[in-house]
């Protein structure tokens, strides 16, 4: 199929009429921005072919706001060698006409032809939808779906097959796809689609079937107890009737009671051997007695004997004892005496001593008084010289400040007296010979030299009187200075009782002196006596005392005893008189335990004989020998008495121990039981019976067997069921599988010469790559060569950029395999591959000129430049729209 | 032996004795292997049975039926069920002789302890719940039986028939329930075994046997009466009574089987080899009667045509006898070329057609025959539509 012109009027954006003639029969490039009007060129053509005129649902063909417009499309083309022409026109003047050679078709009729033609269906209502595109669909691919290939190729599967059919020869079953819906359909009612596992009524027999057979299982277990129960009521019947006919547990209870009768005769026997038993005990008892009394009798006269020897022997020991004593007796007199005299020896010691010490100290005191008195005397004189010195220091005494008082005030006075001398009128005279002249009181001859210190008067005898005033002031001043000064000197003299200041310096010298003579002579005293002269004198006093004590001492003491015998010394008379009283204590000691045990033999040797006197007495007791005699009677008789009935008792036990009383007793116990035993399982067995009687009568109005009859007969029905649906489901299940397989060898038959296109591009794209064709003949996984190794990917798993690659190429093949079955093909790709990269464009330009020499192609691009290298020139739109 | 000086004086009155020998009731037996309905109408040809047996008991002026065992066909049926027996069997006022069997064996606890506890057992029906003889002084009888007491035992019950004493001059016929040795196959119930030669040695005028549900004889005083109605397909010679005359002790008796079934079980196989077969198959079906149970089998080959008219005939056959199974495992599917064109199978489904038949052949040629069978309804199916939406 090939376009040769398009003319568009009142379409859309075309207001004007655009006609695009002399289209080439290869590519055909058409290029312009966005909304030049690529897309309404592609808009128009799917109208003329794929909607009705008379459609009622293409308002929008209509340019914007212009409501009386007729959008109509002219469209010029061969297939084959026929030539047509489609005119068709919208809304307002809805016509049709198709010029195909000489013939010319109107209307609907003219419709149905083309989509007969082309492979496509019309919208039953509304506007046309992608499902009816059918092969056009296909091959005409709207901006930006290139790559949404799997669609397309469903909606023009129909098409393609019958297309494909023709081509190959091959009948595809006319409603074989129907049948596998039906058959499927009635299989997925029986089981599940993918697992095959039982579903719906198939699920419900199993079940059923299930439940039943469980039923029966129960009903089964439910009959088996209930035979199992018959039985035990048979086996308990014939046990119990045995039972009933003999009776076991008579013979046991009569067994049981001959064994009380032997017992109850062995325990009379037994009782007998008791008493018996206890008569011997009681005979024991007596002989014993017996025996004690004969004993007593026996000891009574060993008692006797043994006093009386026992009496003998204290009486010896009395004499012993009293032997003893006198020994010891004498002992001590002798002791005594020669203490005594060591006593004596010892005091007559002492006092010599005493006499002895008393006048050697007596000696030492006098010597010591007598030093004492020397002693005191000498610091005595001393004291007396002290203390004559301390009075002339005393008197002596001057202070050193007062001195050194005298001495300024000296000086002071020299100096005035000096400066007054110096400043005074000097009055020199030379009187002749007796006469004087007086000055004062003074009388002056002779001659001398006065020196006037204030007025004075000068009587000159006879001649009247002289008064002289000195001049100056200084000079009375200093004379009252010096007056001052000498009167103060003068009191302080006169205070120290001192005429001159020489005196005060030699009584400061002798001073001096003085207390250095005080120094020596307290120096002196104090060696004398070191604490005080009255310490030494109460000392003399001391011992003067104690000469006085000792003297009296000595006097009291008497006169030394006649020198007839000799003195021993005090320590040797004290250990001689130590020794003896220590000998004299032992004999008292050794006499006064001698006299203890003389006392004791005494006690013990009366006591003696009284015991002795008691034995005598018992054994003079008159009736003694008679009560003897009877005793030693009787126990002759107790004792043939005991041997009889031990003899008796041996008898009895043995009768007792042959007849074992203990196993009669479990004789009677185990015969008891037995019976006991009989008669409860006796008894237990008829409730059991009853018991299993009414269960089983209950149980057997149930018709448990009848019932199982019932259930069986279900199961068996259910079974049958199961089993008929298990086979329709498995022949369903088979003939699915093998009409499917049919269907797919066909398919694969279809797939081939679409796999020879589709690899011819595809090399060009990947080489050595393969793309596989699935049985709905569309692109399935992708193989190619990578890296590391072939590597394969489902479709849709490929880049947006490779899926449009591969939809384009696609499409190319079914263009190609559409022309060998001889139907028309035309490609239009509206803005496709614009998701390509410049080397996979290079090669899918590669592969749209390839595909150009066998089919017209319409490109639309708004990128020119991507297209320069196609080997055609572009159309611009502009340009197109501008040439109208 | 106690028998043997028995003087022939002592008979008296040299009437003739007539009883009716009959066995295996199986009453209560439900037929499970069969639909509801047709099982229930089986279970119900029991009691319809034992009614007939007492009407011809009435006719024939019996004055004895035995029943040698298994009356009820398990313990435990219904009260219900007891019940109905025994007015089933009021139609004939006269003696009625009753033996356990294996199925209802007189255990302690037994359908026969709870008859008697309902109450349902009439004063007319003997129950042989022990082994001691019972004697019809009027009739001059004495029964000797031997009853099962154990669900199966491996010693002969009936040995104790020898050693048994009877009034001389009274007929001695033994009852009992088992298998004879020696004559049966072992495979049937060969538990419960009864000494060949029985009736001789223990001097029995007439021994009455049930267990084996066909009727046979077994030697000239020995009988298996057989159930009165069939209850299973290969049962030769069932569905009768006998009728036992007994003119005198030692006499031989006179035996004549009595048909009183009702039903007619039939397993019946079809060949189908050549074109014609299906035809006379077809009459075949046709003529198979309202009480009939049947088992058809099929063998051979057909083609679709030949299917679905046996099917067809089949089916309405199902509608008119009481039970009929067909079996088509053994028969081959073999569409001819008119059969696929008339079918419209172009393409592949012609394919798998093909495919189906070979199938048939193989490991799984059920599965194929279904399938094939299917795929043909629904091609037949679509045909018959598009002819009809042709038409419309």
């Amino acid at each position: 199929m090939k376009l040769t012109r398009i003319r568009i009027e009142q379409f859309r954006q075309f207001r004007q009429a655009l006609e695009i003639s002399d289209l080439d029969a290869g590519i055909n490039l058409f290029t312009g921005p966005n909304e030049a009007g690529k897309s309404t060129i592609v808009a128009a053509l799917r109208a003329a072919f794929f909607e009705r005129h008379r459609s009622g649902s293409v308002d929008d063909f209509r340019p914007w706001g212009d409501t009386s417009a007729s959008p109509s499309v002219e469209v010029d083309f061969t297939v084959g060698d026929r030539q047509y022409r489609l005119t068709k026109t919208f809304l307002n003047r809805k016509r049709c006409e198709l010029q195909a050679g000489s013939r010319r078709l109107d209307g609907a009729e003219a419709e149905d032809h083309l989509a007969s033609l082309l492979g496509f269906r019309y919208a039953g209502r509304g506007a046309s939808a992608a499902e009816h595109w059918g092969i056009p669909g296909l091959l005409w691919i709207q901006q930006g779906s290139a790559q949404e290939v799997r669609d397309s190729v469903t909606h023009a599967t129909d098409h393609l097959r019958s297309a494909l059919n023709e081509s190959l020869g091959e009948v595809a079953s006319s409603g074989g796809d129907e049948v596998i819906t039906t058959v499927e359909a009635a299989r997925n009612e029986l089981l599940t689609p993918s697992k095959a596992s039982p579903r719906g009524q198939y699920a419900e027999a199993i079940e059923r079937e299930a439940a039943l057979s469980s039923e029966v299982d129960t009903i089964d277990a439910e009959i088996a107890g209930y035979r199992q129960k018959v039985d035990t009521l048979g086996a308990l019947r014939r046990e119990h009737t045995a039972d009933e006919n003999e009776k076991p547990w008579l013979r046991f209870r009569r067994e049981c009671q001959a064994a009380i009768d032997r017992l109850a005769a062995i325990e009379r026997i037994q009782e007998t051997q008791a008493s018996e038993k206890l008569r011997a005990t009681q005979i024991d008892g007596r002989i014993e007695l017996l025996r004690g009394q004969l004993d007593g009798f026996a000891s009574q006269r060993d008692a006797a004997e043994g006093r009386a020897a026992a009496l003998e022997k204290a009486r010896q020991a009395l004499s012993a004892s009293a032997a003893l004593v006198a020994q010891w007796l004498a002992k001590r007199v002798e002791t005594s005496a020669r203490h005594e005299a060591a006593r004596e020896a010892l005091r007559l010691a002492r006092l010599d001593d005493t006499r002895h010490s008393l006048t050697r100290q007596l000696d030492e005191s006098r010597l010591k008084t007598e030093s004492a008195a020397a002693a005191l005397a000498k610091a005595e004189s001393e004291q007396a010289a002290l203390l004559e010195r301390q009075r002339l220091a005393a008197a002596a005494e001057i202070s050193t400040a007062d001195l050194e008082t005298l001495r300024e005030q000296h000086r002071q006075i020299r100096e005035l007296q000096i400066r007054q001398a110096a400043a005074a009128t000097r009055l020199r005279f030379e009187l002749a010979e007796g006469r004087h002249i007086e000055i004062g009181n003074d009388s002056l001859s002779g001659s001398g030299e006065r020196l006037l210190l204030e007025a004075t008067a000068i009587e000159l005898p006879g001649f009247g009187r002289l008064e002289i005033a000195p001049g100056g002031t200084d000079l009375a001043q200093l004379g009252r200075q010096e007056s001052e000064v000498s009167d103060r000197h003068a009191a302080l003299l006169q205070r120290l009782g001192l005429p001159s200041l020489k005196d005060a310096e030699a009584r400061q010298q002798t001073y001096a002196e003085r207390l250095g003579e005080l120094k020596t002579s307290t120096a002196t005293l104090k060696a004398l006596a070191p604490r005080g002269v009255d310490a030494l004198r109460s000392e003399l006093a001391g011992q003067q005392a104690r000469v006085g004590e000792m003297e009296a001492a000595l006097r009291q003491l008497p006169s030394a005893v006649g020198g007839t015998i000799p003195l021993l010394p005090v320590a040797e008379a004290e250990a001689a008189e130590a020794a003896a009283g220590k000998s004299l204590t032992q004999i008292n000691d050794s006499l006064h335990q001698a006299q203890l045990a003389a006392a004791n033999a005494q006690t013990a040797c009366e006591a003696a004989e009284r015991e002795v006197a008691s034995a005598r007495a018992i054994l003079d007791s008159p009736d003694r020998a008679r009560r003897e005699a009877t005793a030693n009677r009787e126990l002759v008789d107790a004792r043939a008495e005991q041997s009889t009935l031990s003899a008796r008792l041996e008898a009895l036990r043995k009768q007792v121990s042959e007849a074992r009383p203990e196993i009669l007793r479990q004789d009677i116990e185990r015969f008891r039981k037995s019976a006991e035993q009989h008669e409860k399982a006796f008894s237990e067995r008829r409730d059991t019976l009853l018991r299993l009687e009414v269960e089983l009568q209950a149980a057997g109005a149930q018709g448990l067997e009848e019932r199982r009859a019932e259930l069986a007969r279900d199961l068996a029905q259910a079974q049958r069921r199961a089993q008929e649906l298990r086979r329709r489901a498995k022949a369903l299940d088979h003939l699915l599988q093998l009409l499917r397989d049919k269907r797919r060898v066909l398919t694969s038959k279809l797939q081939a010469p679409l796999q020879k296109h589709l690899n011819r591009y595809l090399q060009l794209l990947f080489p050595q790559a393969s793309l596989e064709i699935d049985e709905n003949l569309s692109p399935g996984p992708l193989t190619r060569r990578g890296a590391g190794g072939s590597e394969s990917g489902a479709f849709e798993a490929l880049s947006f950029g490779a899926r449009e690659q591969m939809g384009v190429i696609s499409r190319l093949a079914y263009a190609d395999l559409l022309q060998e079955a001889g139907r028309p093909t035309l490609l239009i790709l509206d803005d496709a591959l614009v998701h390509s990269d410049d080397e996979r464009l290079a090669q899918m330009k590669r592969v749209l000129f390839d595909a150009a020499t066998r089919h017209q192609v319409l490109l639309f691009s708004c990128h020119p430049a991507n297209w320069r290298d196609l080997g055609v020139g572009a159309r611009s739109l502009e340009a197109l729209r501008a040439t109208v | 032996m106690a028998f043997a000086g028995r003087a022939p004086e002592a008979w008296w009155g040299s009437r003739l004795l007539k009883l009716l020998h009959t066995a295996d009731w199986q009453i209560g037996k439900l037929f499970g292997q069969f639909d509801r309905d047709e099982a229930a109408l089986l279970a119900d040809a029991r009691f319809k049975a034992v009614e007939r047996l007492a009407r011809l008991a009435g006719e024939r002026a019996v004055d004895l039926v035995l029943v040698a065992g298994d009356v009820f066909d398990a313990q435990g049926v219904a009260d219900r069920t007891i019940h109905r027996l025994f007015n089933a069997m009021s139609g004939f006022s006269g003696r009625w002789v009753l033996l356990p069997g294996n199925h209802d064996a007189a255990l302690a606890e037994s359908v026969w302890t709870r008859a008697l506890r309902l109450q349902a057992v009439p004063a007319n029906v003997s129950l042989c719940l022990s082994p001691e003889p019972l004697l019809f002084d009027a009739l001059g009888v004495a029964i000797l039986p031997a009853p099962l007491t154990q669900r199966n035992t491996f010693n002969d019950l009936s040995e104790w028939f020898a050693g048994a004493e009877t009034p001389s001059g009274m007929l001695r016929i033994g009852l009992a329930h088992g298998s004879v040795r020696g004559i049966l196959a072992e495979a049937i119930d060969s538990a419960n075994p009864i000494a060949a030669g029985r009736a001789e040695q223990a001097g029995l005028d007439y021994l009455a046997l049930g267990d084996w549900h066909g009727t046979r004889q077994v030697d000239t005083r020995t009988w298996y009466s057989g159930t009165p109605e069939t209850d299973r397909f290969r049962a030769n010679q069932s569905g009768q009574a006998l009728l036992v005359e007994l003119a005198e002790p030692g006499a031989l008796p006179v035996v004549t089987p009595l048909a009183t079934g009702r039903h007619r079980w039939r397993t019946d196989t079809l060949s189908l080899q050549v074109a014609s077969d299906i035809e006379l198959a077809l009459l075949h079906i046709s003529e198979l009667a309202t009480d009939d149970v049947v088992q058809l089998s099929f063998s051979g080959q057909t083609d679709l045509a030949g299917q679905r008219r046996l099917r067809a005939a089949i089916g309405q056959a199902a509608g008119r006898v009481l039970s009929l199974l067909a079996d088509f495992s053994a028969l081959r599917l073999e569409p001819t070329a008119d059969d696929i064109d008339a079918l419209q199978a172009d393409g592949y489904l012609g394919e798998v057609i093909d495919e189906l038949r070979a199938q048939q052949q193989g490991d799984a040629a059920d599965i194929a025959r279904d399938a094939l069978t299917l795929l043909a309804g629904i091609l037949g199916d679509r045909r018959a539509e598009s002819v009809a939406g042709g038409g419309a």
